[in-house]
């Protein structure tokens, strides 16, 4: 009986400080995410990657992405009857 | 391990430096301008506000800012479908790629220095502009043709020169009926935001030919069709000769390079003038013919008057806002804040992410009034800015603040579209509209009569302004054709006036410094007087967004 | 070619605004108004006891005060109006017929009507018009209504002018005679080989916009008779034929320049050119002569400014037609610095005409007065070599 008792109650205890380590855990993981959060805030780190890593790949991107030549767009003349009514 | 100076150690006032922990140095002792990298515009590390700014800044605009765009790409982008749109359109679009990202930054510099209620009521106006420039990305996104967009989408959707007034959608709203000015979102607001990109459009539409002199804001705009950067999601457009002759002769590259149908609804050139109203009023039911056979959606009555009605409601505060501004002390809304919400929200029209904004600052100002609240208590000049703003450099009024107590109260652009339109008649409504695009930005204080440009003595005297910033874009024709005018008259009734050179988009011609130090050289020279933060007299910001 | 009898008179009565015409029209009672732009329509201002003058600023190369006024920012042309205005070389106009139609010259108008005795003239008024955008319907009727007030109502009001019907159609036949004979005469420039210079015409057409019309339609007439049996020289001197087209352009000097290099002037559709300006203004059966005045105006005009789809793709063809019927050879697109619509009409005609319609283009940005000639002979003469060589090439 006390045997079942206290294995119950290991049990017991046993999820408790699971729970309690959870908790700890998520918290923890919490403050330390908001703390780091708090670092990249103040020590502008996302104003640095941006500026330092992903503008210079984004343009690089674009400075070499191949664009329609304005020369080759047509220029038809307007079904002018069609546009006239406005 | 270095020894610690112990002579420095008593030399430091630690009750000071504990108050400046917790309540943030005072403005008078601050040094902003150690806190940039040079020439980056970036922060060794963001301003210490004291422990409450500080932690408001960081959970309320910083994170949650950047919740809220993940919130409402989601939103907006209809989910998943949305995002997927998204990512492909920021790898598509230059405009998009290279500039949004950076958008954390468009809040830090504007907010640079504010404290309070301030920091409050001017950040939640960026959260607004944020949220409708989010609106139309995905708006964007969603219909683009060239990026796998819905063409069901693209079938109900406009575009128009971003000087077309987004109410013309009004009576098309309920049935899905959408608006897209071309420009706003590939230009305009990029120059605020990250003015790099900017130059590639005007680079580009030089490249084939056209001369530099032209307003440069229209050289980017053509710039946007030249390099194919406008994304396909409208199947028809309707343009403008709003603001100005360059406007007229961009409409001229987007036909061209859009080649789709295209609607031309010019603004009459003369103001305050009954005898041009009617024309006007045709042409906007022109255009409204034009963009129902292009779409198919019908013209709903009740749905244009529910949109007047709630567009009339923010109207209204508007004027509250500036009763304040103009009569007290407690005024929460910076310089910048208040010029751009007020320019975004009249042009782009009534949407629902502006009264919950409008709500919140409102709560905000009556606090401010109700508890006399001096919201800028360095202020020692009230500024009326005038004429067209540098768009890469708009946050400069936050700058005169934080450096010499310039404190600019109203500004040109707020003060256009002051107009309740009529919902009694459609008659008087459509004559009101007309009314409302006469007043649009532009054309009715650069271009169009020199009795509106002159404003700007009355309004100086309504919000009891005692100097005045008076832009000097010096490629608008209208502008630069009346400078001497504007010297006699500042002479004349013995104004402070200080004259400040641009060119709206483009940061080349005048860099930010030039700026900094004309204002520099006026406050010591002409005004005799001291910096409050000398560290932000001088510094390099020329590779800065 | 044998000289023309008339060329000296008529160059010396462009020396000038005030000049000996305009001077014998004041004192043979007449009101003198002026204008800057062909939307204000010349022929209401030749009403009864009126006549148009349309401003120029002669030899001005330095508007130093107008630069004070207008920066030296915008467009050469309205500073240097401003710049004759403020040395009081417009004090003989007793009113300014204005138009909102390209911003600079609005300023030009504004700053006259805003500064106190800048004309120095008891009398002088300003009336501003609003011109539309566009050629429909809803544009004729608003710019007939505009046409009403702004100038007929002010004439009448402030001047006691005779604005009846019967006065606008007395006014509409003096037109069509002068614009008949300069349109005859412009028509020599279509022969294979013209027996007129693209200088001569400009300065005649300039001299027919300048001057009270009763006062110098004789010599006119006269021109056109000498013209008839004018002969041309045997070897042409010149190498190509072009046509000018863009923005404001009242300095013959300037044709004299690219004619100095090689091209004949054929045809002018520029600000101050005739092909809009001289068109005989008919009148449709039934309609009022205010309502035809307005349709002639709106609908003759290949201003940058319209913006109507249609509109602005079909006046690169309207160019290209034009050229054709005037056997030219390729097409100078001119703009004036600083002046918005056409640097942007420029850049698309560049493109487009030699793309779609085979014309070499000439593009070039230049100023009121152009003293700084050597770059322009430069590329005049280039452009000249360039048509030249790729005639050559068809033939072979």
């Amino acid at each position: 009986m006390l045997g079942r008792k206290s294995r119950k109650a290991r049990k017991k205890a046993k999820r408790a400080k699971k729970a309690k380590r959870f908790v700890r855990r998520t918290v923890g993981t919490l403050v330390a995410a908001y703390a780091g959060l708090f670092c990249v805030f103040y020590f502008d780190l996302d104003g640095k990657l941006l500026y330092y890593v992903v503008e210079p790949f984004m343009k690089n991107h674009f400075d070499n992405m191949e664009r329609r030549d304005p020369h080759d767009v047509p220029y038809d003349q307007i079904d002018s009857e069609y546009m006239s009514k406005f | 391990m270095k020894k610690p100076d112990l002579k420095k150690l008593k030399e430091v006032d630690f009750k000071k430096a504990a108050r400046d922990f917790v309540y943030g140095k005072p403005h008078g002792e601050r040094r902003l301008g150690d806190l940039y990298i040079p020439k980056t515009g970036l922060y060794k590390h963001r301003e210490w506000r004291g422990i409450k700014d500080t932690m408001y800044y960081f959970n309320n605009i910083w994170l949650y800012n950047y919740g809220m765009i993940v919130h409402d790409l989601m939103v907006y982008g209809g989910g998943p479908k949305g995002a997927i749109q998204f990512l492909k359109g920021t790898w598509r679009y230059r405009w998009m790629g290279q500039t949004y990202l950076t958008v954390m930054h468009w809040f830090d510099r504007c907010l640079e220095g504010m404290r309070g209620e301030t920091l409050k009521a001017s950040a939640w106006h960026f959260r607004g502009i944020t949220s409708a420039c989010l609106y139309q990305i995905t708006g964007f996104f969603n219909r683009d043709l060239n990026i796998g967009g819905d063409p069901a989408l693209r079938a109900k959707t406009i575009g128009t020169d971003e000087t077309v007034w987004g109410g013309i959608i009004y009576p098309y709203m309920d049935q899905g009926g959408y608006y897209l000015p071309t420009q706003m979102i590939p230009y305009f607001v990029t120059c605020h935001c990250n003015n790099h990109t900017v130059l590639n459009y005007i680079d580009a539409v030089q490249a084939y030919g056209l001369p530099g002199d032209p307003c440069p804001m229209c050289q980017a705009e053509a710039g946007i069709y030249i390099e194919d950067d406008v994304p396909d999601s409208f199947v028809a457009m309707v343009t403008t000769n709003e603001a100005c002759d360059s406007s007229v002769g961009t409409s001229v590259i987007q036909d061209w390079m859009m080649n789709k149908p295209l609607f031309a609804m010019p603004q009459v050139m003369q103001f305050d003038d009954d005898s041009v109203l009617e024309n006007c009023a045709k042409e906007i039911e022109l255009a409204w013919r034009f963009m129902e056979e292009q779409t198919g959606l019908e013209f709903h009555w009740e749905e244009l008057k529910k949109h007047i009605e709630l567009q009339n409601k923010q109207n209204q505060f508007e004027r509250e806002k500036w009763d304040v501004a103009a009569n007290t002390h407690s005024y929460p809304i910076n310089g910048v804040a208040q010029a751009l919400y007020r320019i975004f929200y009249s042009q782009y029209g009534e949407r629902p992410f502006w009264h919950d904004v409008d709500r919140r600052v409102k709560k905000i100002m009556e606090k401010c009034v109700n508890e006399d609240i001096n919201t800028f208590p360095m202020t020692r000049h009230r500024v009326i800015a005038w004429s067209c703003a540098p768009l890469y450099y708009s946050a400069w009024c936050t700058w005169a603040y934080n450096c010499w107590g310039l404190n600019t109260i109203i500004n040109m652009d707020s003060l256009m579209f002051d107009l309740d339109i009529r919902t009694d008649t459609y008659e008087n409504c459509l004559l009101d509209i007309a009314k409302y695009h006469e007043w649009a930005p532009m054309r009715r204080m650069a271009v169009g009569g020199l009795q509106h440009i002159f404003e700007l003595w009355e309004n100086m005297e309504k919000f009891n302004c005692d100097m005045v910033m008076m832009y000097d874009q010096l490629q608008c024709k209208g502008m630069q054709g009346v400078v001497g005018l504007f010297e006699d008259e500042f002479r004349a009734r013995n104004i402070h006036a200080i004259w400040m050179p641009h060119a709206l988009p483009d940061k080349r011609t005048v860099p930010r410094s030039q700026i900094r130090q004309i204002i520099n050289d006026y406050m010591f020279t002409v005004m005799g007087e001291e910096p409050l933060d000398p560290s932000l007299l001088d510094f390099d910001d020329i590779d800065s967004w | 070619m044998r000289d023309l009898k008339h060329l000296i008179y008529f160059e010396d009565l462009l020396q000038e605004a005030n000049n000996d015409l305009v001077r014998k029209g004041k004192e043979d009672g007449n009101l003198c108004l002026g204008y800057t732009c062909y939307f204000m329509p010349e022929v209401l201002l030749d009403l009864p006891g009126c006549f148009a003058v349309r401003l120029r600023a002669p030899k001005c190369t330095s508007p130093d005060m107008a630069s004070y006024y207008m920066s030296g920012r915008t467009c050469h042309y309205g500073r240097s109006l401003l710049e004759r205005a403020l040395e009081g070389g417009f004090n003989f106009i007793d009113a300014q017929l204005a138009t909102e139609t390209c911003t600079v010259t609005c300023r030009f108008q504004e700053h006259l009507d805003y500064m106190e005795g800048v004309i120095n003239n008891a009398t002088f008024k300003t009336s501003f018009t609003d011109v539309p955008f566009k050629k429909n319907e809803n544009s004729i009727d608003h710019y007939r209504k505009q046409l009403k007030i702004k100038v007929l109502d002010f004439l009448a009001k402030e001047f006691g002018v005779d604005t009846s019907d019967e006065a606008i159609l007395k006014a509409i036949r003096i037109n069509n005679e002068v614009n008949d004979i300069i349109t005859e005469i412009g028509n020599f420039r279509k022969l294979d080989n013209p027996t007129i210079t693209g200088y001569e015409f400009s300065v005649i057409t300039l001299v027919s916009m300048v001057c009270p019309k009763y006062l110098i339609v004789d010599k006119l007439r006269e021109t056109l008779e000498e013209l008839k049996t004018r002969e041309p020289d045997d070897k042409p001197n010149y190498k190509i034929k072009v046509l000018l087209a863009g923005s404001e352009n009242d300095d013959p000097d300037f044709i004299k320049l690219i004619e100095g290099c090689g091209a004949l002037v054929v045809a002018d559709r520029h600000c101050y050119g005739s092909l809009e300006a001289r068109q005989h203004i008919d009148i449709k059966d039934g309609e009022d002569p205010l309502t035809a005045v307005a349709r002639h105006y709106l609908l003759t005009s290949q201003c940058a400014r319209f913006m109507e789809q249609q509109e602005m793709r079909r006046r690169k063809k309207v160019l290209a037609d034009y050229a054709k019927e005037y056997k030219a050879d390729g097409i100078i697109v001119e703009s004036n610095k600083f002046c918005e619509y056409w640097s942007f009409e420029r850049m698309i005609d560049t493109i487009v005409l030699p793309r779609d319609f085979g014309y070499p283009v000439c593009s070039i940005e230049k100023e009121y007065i152009n003293t700084a000639s050597g770059q322009l002979r430069t590329r005049f003469q280039a452009f000249v070599e360039s048509v030249e060589l790729k005639k050559i090439q068809e033939v072979k």
